[in-house]
């Protein structure tokens, strides 16, 4: 399948929610969308489950050599942000009257949920009401509601919000398979270190507005053209002595003989250790990379400041 | 019309409230409280006792089987003694003057006793019929003339409009049982509505399965549902009734079991329209329930209570089945569910006349089903803001799905 939303707005009052808003998603892929609280991110996922429609913009979805112009229900699986199920059932007549309203019959229903249960390791405790179950187990139950029919497209509103990180992990497993099964999967979430983990394609949003938008590799590049070079040496040094050898560099120091050099676009790293060997034996050298979360909490800042001007 | 997710949605709904169990229990319990009451008031009623009247000696009044009256000789300040510290009698009865304001009679009547009891209003009945033979005794009136006074007016009724069926016909009490059986469905529903649809709002299960069943579907699904609980509460209740016209039949009148009076063409026509009328009021609760976001502090869950006013209306014109409320509220689809079988039972209609109101109510359930649906997705649209009754008014103007 295949999902392509084009400069879709949203207006709520006097609140824009959504605007100018376009991105693709391929069949397989996990799509990640990113932001803070109030960034637009449920908005879209709102429009995309077809309980809002854009003011303007086009949902374009083809599957299987059809097209249609929004996300047909049974090519979805949804957990929404604000979720809940039955708790004076038990988790199979739950996920069981789900599957059934997803059009399964009920020994395909039974035979799709012995096997997630397994996998979120439930399966003894089916016969259970919900209300009896922990938070995570909840969660995972809803996770499993959403994708017992094995649908097309899944949509996940903060899947791991209330999850332990063990928990977290699993959600990151179970993500995997669904990619595995040719599932594509939009989410959003605020863990970074699992939407590092997992996602293909990522929208970082503040405000309604896309800010970045790419792979991984390619936010980085948009975000942090910036590299750093941790290097160790085998006597102190001052950064003083330091910003005399590489002058215009940007210098932190960590330890007494470890340091960070910060390289912008147009200084080379061969250059600089060049230059740095004449003056001093290293023991190591590391080229460091931002991780999506300093990508993020830097791609904000950088948001305000442009707001702000 | 009806998806298979609303049948889905519909059975869900139907056995999330159907627990055979619990309800066999309160039968049980309603059971044991009756037999409570009975057996209570069985032990206390007082008419099985017997009591004592201290009575002037000149009181003519013969005993009965549940009042002795003694004649004692002592002075009256000397019984009220002894009905004060031995109890010796119930009660102290004395004829004094009457008084100027009470001329018609010659003497008033006074029961001296410790406190009020239940036993001294059968006195009372006692001491009137005394009363009531000493005046025919002292007009020099027979006991048939006696009968005849206390005989009321046998007014015979003829009516010219042969369409009226007459006044107590059985069909009548069909139209009455009708009327309370619908009273206790969509109480029924009226609860069920509520919890269910907020409910939901409430544990965020709507969210979900609005990505699953259109907001039509499901809608759908819980009017059925509902409507199915609301008719086995009628059904229930019908046996409960036919149980103890049985019981009554074979056990208090030894006559067997007759239903000969049942009046089949009447019962044909008036299920139907019992059935739509369920099926109308759930949609109306089910629209109101679906405008609420919080039942706790929303005040809109009592107009669902408006589901009962067609009942109400009809029960208040019943004795004037010709009249024009009745033929009014008989075409009005928000009533006509009501008041038709009612006026089928008591005149001769034309069968056209609840055919076109049966054909307009189902034209209004069709209208109210999509309003409903329409509702429950606006309001969903909103999160967590409740919609106004004008927004609402204005979506039942619309004719817009989304």
């Amino acid at each position: 399948m295949q999902l392509i939303v084009t400069a879709i707005n949203k207006d709520y009052a006097n609140i824009s929610a959504v605007r100018n808003v376009s991105f693709q998603i391929n069949s397989g892929d996990i799509f990640a969308l990113l932001g803070p609280n109030g960034a637009g991110k449920s908005s879209i996922i709102r429009m995309l489950v077809g309980m809002t429609r854009p003011d303007s913009g086009s949902i374009m979805v083809s599957y299987q050599h059809e097209h249609y112009d929004h996300v047909p229900r049974r090519l979805l699986g949804y957990l929404p942000e604000d979720r809940g199920l039955y708790p004076d059932k038990s988790i199979e007549k739950n996920l069981l009257y789900l599957a059934q309203l997803h059009g399964l019959s009920k020994p395909k229903a039974l035979q799709e949920m012995a096997h997630w249960l397994d996998i979120f390791e439930l399966t003894d405790r089916r016969h259970e009401d919900l209300k009896q179950l922990s938070k995570g187990n909840q969660q995972k139950v809803q996770l499993i509601a959403a994708v017992l029919h094995r649908p097309a497209l899944v949509i996940l509103d903060e899947p791991f919000s209330g999850l332990d990180p063990l928990n977290q992990e699993k959600v990151v497993e179970f993500l995997k398979a669904l990619k595995a099964q040719g599932m594509t999967v939009i989410l959003s979430a605020h863990q970074m270190a699992m939407v590092e983990k997992l996602a293909d394609h990522m929208l970082l949003m503040a405000q309604g507005r896309v800010i970045l938008a790419g792979t991984l590799a390619t936010i980085k590049q948009q975000a942090a053209p910036q590299r750093q070079i941790q290097i160790s040496c085998t006597e102190p040094v001052t950064i003083g002595q330091l910003q005399q050898w590489l002058p215009g560099l940007s210098i932190e120091q960590q330890h007494a003989t470890r340091f960070l050099l910060k390289l912008n676009a147009e200084q080379r790293v061969s250059a600089t250790l060049q230059q740095l060997l004449q003056h001093l034996e290293l023991t190591q050298v590391e080229m460091q990379t931002a991780d999506l979360h300093q990508l993020y909490l830097s791609a904000m800042a950088q948001h305000q400041l442009t707001e702000q001007a | 019309m009806i998806s298979r997710q609303s049948i889905i949605v519909a059975r869900w709904e139907f056995l999330r409230f159907f627990k055979w169990k619990q309800q066999l229990i309160s039968y049980l319990v309603m059971m044991a409280i009756m037999a409570a009451v009975a057996l209570w008031s069985y032990f206390t009623d007082e008419s099985r006792s017997v009591y004592r009247i201290a009575v002037p000696a000149e009181f003519n009044i013969s005993n009965t089987g549940q009042f002795q009256f003694q004649r004692p000789t002592i002075a009256l300040a000397e019984q009220l003694a002894q009905l004060k510290d031995a109890q010796t009698w119930h009660g102290v009865l004395t004829l004094e003057p009457a008084s100027a304001e009470d001329s018609a009679a010659e003497h008033s009547v006074v029961l001296h006793t410790l406190a009020a009891k239940k036993w001294q209003q059968q006195l009372q009945t006692e001491l009137t019929r005394h009363f009531r033979q000493q005046y025919a005794t002292e007009l020099n009136l027979s006991p048939a003339q006696l009968a005849q006074l206390e005989q009321p007016l046998a007014l015979e009724y003829a009516y010219l409009d042969q369409s009226f069926k007459g006044k107590d016909t059985p069909e009548k009490m069909i139209a009455l049982a009708v009327l309370i059986l619908l009273f206790i469905g969509l109480s029924t529903a009226f609860g069920q509505v509520l919890l269910s649809i907020t409910g939901e709002k409430q544990q965020r299960v709507t969210e979900q399965l609005y990505a699953i069943v259109t907001p039509q579907q499901w809608m759908d699904g819980k009017v059925l549902g509902h409507s199915l609980s609301a008719m086995k509460a009628m059904l229930t209740s019908a046996l409960v009734m036919l149980l103890v016209f049985i019981v009554v039949s074979v056990v208090v009148r030894d006559d067997g079991v007759n239903l000969s009076w049942l009046n089949w063409g009447v019962l044909a026509w008036l299920l139907p329209f019992a059935l739509l009328g369920v099926l109308l009021s759930a949609c109306f609760m089910g629209a109101i329930a679906a405008s609420i976001d919080d039942p706790n502090t929303s005040g809109k869950g009592a107009v669902m209570m408006i589901t009962w006013l067609p009942m109400l209306f009809t029960y208040l014109v019943i004795d004037s089945p010709t009249g024009n409320a009745m033929t009014i509220l008989s075409w009005l689809p928000l009533t006509s569910f009501a008041a038709m079988p009612v006026r089928l039972a008591m005149v001769d209609l034309a069968w056209w006349q609840p055919a076109l109101s049966m054909l307009i109510l189902l034209a209004t359930l069709y209208w109210l089903r999509r309003l409903a649906g329409r509702i429950f997705l606006r309001g969903m649209q909103m999160y967590g803001k409740e919609p106004s009754w004008g927004q609402i008014v204005g979506w039942a103007l619309s004719n817009k799905a989304d």
